[in-house]
């Protein structure tokens, strides 16, 4: 089991909530208090720390940082599948479920999952 | 809606309401204004496979799904597929263009005849086509390219949003039965939009126009006049650029409303 460190003390935690700050102009802990405990879950659930579950998203080939299709597609899935497992109504799924996949968007990993609707 | 405000509402449409179905006499509107769309030699090359969202079983909408289309094929209702008829020219061996002779269209005053389809461009001009790759699929993307551009124009005109994006040839050709001879162009997601026909505001435009047009020779630029740009603002062709003030605000409610990611 990777041992998590407090989640701020990671850069991509802090790439997520930078961009989140610097695209919507609000305070996104104050905007949404539960972000970081439950990419804390997530970074749990997958057995993993939120810099590596990030790098596992990107292949480096010829000198260039490119995205791995494989990679994201891997978390994409686990996204789903950790939705699915979180408890509570349909809308805190999905808020849950959502906030991960800020996450990674904010790391620069395209993501599209469509309507979450729980 | 007058032409110059249905340019001025065609912006690509990212957020569409999921529950509201497109009625389809639209979707023939769109159909038939891409079918009236300039055709080169009159080939035909066009086809379109209109798709309804929701009567696509989950794990096929899933199976269509590109990284930069998911949400288009989950939002909008309606789906059209293009696609270029390769064997076009090849199966008409140009009796287009004879057609057009008898409709007065291509006439002795210039130069036609159904000879001259016969002898000369059928096997000088068409027929090399069909067999120079590069060339043949230029000219059937940029025909259909023309016609898609109809179709889209129809749909803002009635009241619609729409977004090209490139779709997976392979899951398509299979799940809908697509003919060997038919290339894949783009695919449109049509649907009313989410947030309005503003949809955030007109798009910026990455070159300047002077920077795109030219005049006589590719070094002059066309000089803009800009009594023609403010009768363009008037004409609704020119609309409020994006972003529009409360933009922001927007998306969030949208992505929220929808169940999508901020």
């Amino acid at each position: 089991m990777a041992t998590l460190r407090p989640m701020l003390e990671y850069d991509t935690v802090r790439t997520w909530l930078d961009g989140l700050r610097q695209h919507w102009g609000t305070d996104p802990l104050e905007d949404d208090p539960t972000r970081l405990e439950v990419l804390e879950m997530f970074c749990a659930f997958v057995d993993k720390e939120p810099d590596a579950v990030i790098r596992e998203c990107f292949i480096h080939k010829e000198g260039e940082r490119r995205m791995s299709l494989k990679g994201r597609r891997f978390y994409y899935d686990k996204i789903a599948e950790f939705q699915d497992s979180l408890e509570g109504e349909p809308r805190e799924r999905v808020r849950g479920g959502n906030n991960i996949r800020s996450f990674f968007i904010h790391n620069g990993v395209f993501m599209q999952s469509g309507m979450q609707l729980g | 809606m007058e032409f110059k405000e249905v340019i001025g509402r065609r912006r690509s449409i990212r957020h569409f309401f999921p529950w509201r179905p497109v009625e389809r006499e639209k979707i023939q509107i769109m159909l038939e204004a891409a079918r009236l769309a300039s055709c080169a030699v009159n080939a035909g090359f066009l086809r379109i496979i209109v798709v309804e969202r929701d009567k696509l079983p989950r794990e096929t909408l899933e199976k269509l799904k590109t990284p930069v289309s998911a949400n288009n094929l989950e939002l909008a209702p309606i789906h059209f597929y293009f696609y270029a008829d390769m064997g076009a020219i090849e199966r008409t061996k140009g009796q287009p263009l004879k057609d057009l002779v008898d409709a007065g269209i291509l006439t002795p005053s210039h130069g036609w005849s159904h000879k001259f389809v016969d002898e000369l461009v059928w096997p000088f001009i068409l027929e090399p086509i069909t067999k120079d790759p590069g060339r043949h699929s230029m000219t059937a993307a940029f025909d259909c390219g023309v016609a898609m551009s109809q179709a889209l124009l129809a749909a803002f005109d009635e009241g619609l949003g729409a977004c090209f994006s490139a779709f997976f040839p392979d899951p398509v050709k299979e799940l809908f039965q697509v003919p060997d001879t038919w290339m894949p162009i783009w695919m449109m997601a049509v649907g009313y939009p989410a947030a309005g026909w503003e949809d955030g505001g007109q798009r910026p435009r990455p070159v300047t126009f002077e920077g795109q047009f030219f005049e006589g020779n590719a070094k002059t630029p066309f000089s803009r006049d800009p009594k023609v740009v403010e009768k363009l603002k008037e004409a609704k062709m020119i609309t409020a650029p994006a972003p529009l003030p409360w933009r922001k605000e927007e998306v969030r409610a949208l992505s929220r409303m929808l169940g999508l990611p901020e």
